[in-house]
């Protein structure tokens, strides 16, 4: 069995010998594809490659990818989805554990460094209560999953346009990224110190942070297998 | 259109068994054998759906083997259970086929 990165790297270096024309085509349709997070990825990899092999194959003989998509690309994509196999739920659930300790690190890591730089101008409080902290922590996730469905939904709103119109997915993204940044500010504010204190200094943030992002880059690597 | 295409589709998952049953073949080589026979609205991706389909329910296999052309390609094999269902579909097709289209011509023609 070819392994999913493997594939994803040769799907890369292939999808250059497409002409201008099939490539625009065959990057929406993978796209698409690919931001179906429910499905599995290892078979939507395959069924992505045979695809690509059979653009390249057929553009020799002056095929369109519209020849070969038919004349609905988006409703044969959503044809090919339907026939794939279901994401595993072992694998899924470890996606996004992965995925929310990877988050929780790059906060955690963030919020050290900001500290250091803080505590060169100012004493930096570092009382903090366990009930703000664990709130906080339940918002980011909160943030996070919203943020990727939002994210992956602006994305898929953008394919399959005859007329491309980047900067409206732009403008969407950068005000989806401004909101959960408010959201964020809010709740550090609103959120009220309850529950047992504890100190914690900077350099823990940010051992913490790494050790968080080397379990989300672990997990993740389990979720593919 | 719609009613034929729904037609098509249920004869197609047996017509690609059919024809993966008598050579191992790979996507490309598979939508031109299919085009040749002479099967109206076949867009080359029309077999892929199929493909995924006959795989889920373990009736085809793929696996990778160099191709004429060169390149490593995904080859689809007919396996013992999509052997079965090709010979259940045949014999039902075979029951149905003639007296089916011995009506439908008399009909039309009407």
């Amino acid at each position: 069995m070819r392994m999913t990165d493997e594939l994803i790297e040769q799907n890369n270096n292939k999808r250059e010998d497409l002409n201008e024309e099939n490539l625009a085509v065959y990057e929406d349709f993978l796209v698409y594809v690919r931001t179906d997070l429910r499905i599995d990825e290892h078979a939507s990899e395959e069924v992505l490659m045979d695809l690509l092999d059979h653009l390249l194959e057929g553009q020799q003989y002056g095929k369109s990818a519209a020849e070969v998509f038919g004349s609905n690309p988006k409703a044969y994509a959503d044809e090919l989805i339907e026939n794939l196999p279901r994401e595993k739920k072992r694998s899924s659930a470890l996606f996004a554990i992965s995925q929310v300790a990877g988050l929780a690190g790059w906060f955690s890591l963030t919020y050290g460094i900001v500290n250091v730089l803080l505590s060169l101008f100012k004493p930096v409080e570092t009382d903090v209560s366990l009930g703000h902290l664990l709130s906080l922590l339940v918002v980011i996730m909160g943030i996070g999953f919203v943020g990727v469905v939002l994210f992956f939904k602006i994305i898929r709103s953008t394919l399959f346009k005859a007329k491309k119109k980047p900067l409206g997915g732009y403008v969407k993204a950068g005000l989806a990224g401004a909101g959960a940044f408010a959201v964020m500010m809010l709740a550090i504010i609103l959120i009220p110190e309850f529950g047992p204190v504890i100190s914690i200094e900077w350099w823990m943030y940010t051992i913490g942070g790494l050790l968080l992002l080397a379990a989300s880059k672990i997990i993740s690597s389990f979720s593919r297998k | 259109m719609a009613s034929r295409s729904q037609l098509l589709k249920g004869v197609l998952d047996a017509c690609v068994m059919a024809v993966v049953e008598a050579e191992p073949v790979y996507g490309y080589e598979l939508s031109q054998k299919l085009q040749q026979i002479g099967l109206p609205d076949i867009s080359d991706g029309t077999i892929y759906p199929v493909l995924l389909r006959l795989q889920k329910n373990g009736f085809i296999k793929g696996e990778m083997r160099p191709s004429a052309s060169g390149p490593n390609r995904k080859y689809y094999f007919l396996t013992d259970s999509g052997k079965k269902e090709l010979e259940e579909i045949s014999e039902e097709w075979r029951q149905i086929a003639a007296p089916v289209s011995e009506l439908l011509k008399r009909s039309g023609t009407q």
